[in-house]
């Protein structure tokens, strides 16, 4: 579960995010959609223990981010979208088993882990290859294998299929309602209507830093005369923009 | 400070150096192979230039009666008097490398006892040109010394009137006759080298694991590990360390070819004790600690690969000026404030090292700064590693 309690966070003079309080129940998908820089990487980061929160703070399964960061940092796994940053001269197993041992696994759990998720992911073909020449696609799967080689219970997606094409988009999908059918709590940011709602339970619709509605999505459609998501947003966004 | 998770980006690190063509080049490649192609380039010069001062000096000779320098100059094998129609054409050509002049009356004017006049006509822009007037000037000088001679012979005076003073000169024990030109060598090559290396030797590898890690979009995932950040620190700054010394050992080797293909490049007879040996050890590690820090610093302030290149190619030039400015500094005068100022104090010792002092006093002070500018420049880096605004500077 986590608990986000008026989150503020603000860069000099910028308030990128904005007293933002919300929970995501456990086994659940959230999605966080907003449009680019409305907050939603910040918010992310926050909750990864990258940026420390100017004021607020968050508790993931109990363990406040402030107070434990490091154990936070255990319990989650995060995967960001766009260029996917691999090793180039280390081999994909390399690449993944190094974040195993850095999220204190030992090289036995970290091995079987590795070739469970090379079945599941498809990948025993280059698993010994070198990253430099990956496809885009084969990066995004190294970068999955990467962020759950821990077997973390809470997942935090930032844009996870921005830039990839349809079958790598489609992997990414399939592998986030596998996690969700495997009881994982996860956040899901997006600025795509189509995927939120594909895929989330719930949706918070952040704005300018500050979530402006939080609710199922079929409730969003009762409350808004059953109005497609992307119609809702705008309706959202613009009042607020007004 | 050195936990398990700093041991696995350690080990991590340096696969991925090895790994690097472009850091084995510049951290290890360069460094080796840069002093024997030195040693070579000064050896052949050298041989160059030996090889044209054993050869006769190609001149021509302009004179308008028979005389004596003539007859000296024909039959001294070192001179080759060349017939040429327009000796000041040949000479801009270098078909000749000196004209000499040789004035009506130079016998006559000798015999009565006054200065004959000659004249030498040479390209100063020609460094051929320059050394052929200074071995005829030489030659010149034994004719003119013959003369000397004869004429106080002839006088009844000894010759012993032109040389009043006997000077004889004893060096201290234990000490060899070609010592001095070896130390001075190694004195301004060995400080230089060993400094400016344990500075720098690191430069490439704090590039890639700091600014290279941002660019690379690594830096974000790595942070989100278990890893506490001073974890991840301290494995990227050993390993920057590790690449450092590496360099260093990779220009001793170097150092040590090169004085194998050249024994006249490093300077001969000169041997410098164990514990001097170590201490210098010891402190060119400390300078790769300093400056393994200061360039994992400025690696992760910058916010590209280029930009963190702009800001550390100056470091080379930093490294040298104190390594110039005590280039001529003598090992047994060491100035007591030059062991406080860094990088001059490390040089100090070495200086003192080559010359055979081993001063442990001085050594401690030495040591001790290093150590206070070892936790400075890491205080630097681990507060730039913390801070938002540097690590998601883009």
């Amino acid at each position: 579960m986590i608990q986000v309690k008026g989150l503020t966070k603000i860069f000099k003079k910028v308030e990128a995010v904005k007293n933002v309080s919300f929970t995501v129940e456990k086994g659940t998908v959230f999605g966080l959609l907003g449009e680019n820089g409305a907050g939603k990487t910040t918010t992310l980061r926050i909750l990864a223990t990258m940026l420390k929160p100017t004021s607020g703070t968050a508790s993931i399964d109990g363990t406040d981010l402030l107070v434990d960061p490091e154990e936070v940092r255990s319990k989650i796994g995060i995967l960001f979208g766009g260029e996917t940053g691999l090793y180039d001269r280390l081999t994909a197993r390399e690449n993944i088993k190094y974040f195993g041992l850095l999220n204190g696994m030992s090289k036995e759990e970290v091995s079987r882990r590795i070739n469970e998720l090379s079945d599941i992911l498809d990948m025993q073909e280059y698993i010994d290859r070198r990253a430099g020449k990956f496809s885009k696609g084969m990066k995004q799967k190294v970068s999955i294998a990467r962020s759950i080689v821990h077997n973390p219970e809470i997942m935090l997606f930032d844009e996870p299929t921005s830039g990839l094409d349809v079958t790598a988009v489609r992997m990414v999908h399939d592998f986030i309602k596998r996690l969700k059918d495997q009881g994982k709590t996860i956040i899901f940011s997006s600025h795509s209507m189509n995927e939120v709602e594909k895929l989330c339970d719930v949706v918070g619709v952040i704005h300018k830093g500050k979530i402006i509605e939080v609710s199922t999505v079929k409730n969003l459609r009762e409350k808004y005369n059953n109005m497609e998501l992307e119609d809702i947003f705008v309706e959202l966004v613009g009042d607020k923009n007004v | 400070m050195f936990n398990k998770y700093t041991w696995i980006v350690l080990k991590k690190e340096l696969t991925d150096i090895f790994r690097d063509k472009k850091t084995i080049i510049t951290s290890i490649l360069i460094p080796i192979l840069v002093f024997p192609i030195l040693a070579f380039v000064i050896g052949s010069s050298t041989d160059q230039f030996l090889g044209q001062n054993n050869n006769p000096v190609d001149m021509a000779l302009i004179s308008e009666e028979e005389n004596k320098l003539e007859e000296f100059l024909k039959a001294n094998d070192n001179v080759n008097i060349i017939e040429v129609e327009n000796p000041q054409e040949a000479l801009k050509e270098l078909d000749i490398k000196v004209i000499l002049k040789i004035d009506k009356g130079f016998d006559e004017r000798i015999e009565r006892g006054e200065a004959g006049n000659i004249e030498f006509i040479y390209d100063i822009t020609s460094s051929r040109s320059d050394m052929a007037q200074s071995r005829l000037n030489g030659i010149i000088g034994e004719f003119s010394h013959s003369i000397t001679l004869s004429k106080l012979e002839e006088l009844g005076i000894s010759s012993q009137i032109l040389n009043p003073i006997n000077i004889e000169k004893t060096i201290l024990e234990n000490q060899q006759a070609d010592q001095g030109i070896g130390l001075m060598i190694l004195s301004i090559i060995l400080p230089l080298m060993l400094t400016v290396w344990s500075a720098v030797g690191g430069m490439a590898a704090a590039t890639d694991l700091g600014v290279g890690e941002k660019e690379r979009q690594t830096l974000e995932p790595l942070l989100t590990t278990k890893a506490s950040r001073l974890s991840l620190l301290m494995g990227k700054y050993f390993a920057v360390v590790v690449a450092g010394i590496l360099g260093t050992l990779a220009a001793l080797t170097g150092f040590g070819i090169a004085s194998e293909i050249n024994p006249n490049f490093t300077g001969s007879g000169v041997t410098m004790p164990i514990q001097s040996i170590i201490a210098i050890g010891i402190l060119c590690i400390g300078l790769a600690l300093i400056f393994s820090a200061l360039e994992l610093t400025i690696s992760f302030y910058a916010r590209s690969f280029k930009e963190a290149q702009t800001y550390l190619s100056p470091m080379t030039i930093i490294v040298m000026i104190p390594a110039y400015f005590t280039m001529y500094l003598d090992g047994k005068e060491i100035p007591d404030l030059f062991l406080h100022i860094p990088i001059i104090n490390t040089i100090s010792i070495i200086k003192e090292s080559i010359v055979g002092v081993f001063n442990i006093e001085h050594i401690l002070i030495v040591a001790g700064w290093t150590i206070v500018y070892i936790g400075l420049a890491l205080f630097f880096t681990v507060r730039m590693f913390n801070k938002e605004s540097v690590i998601f500077r883009s």
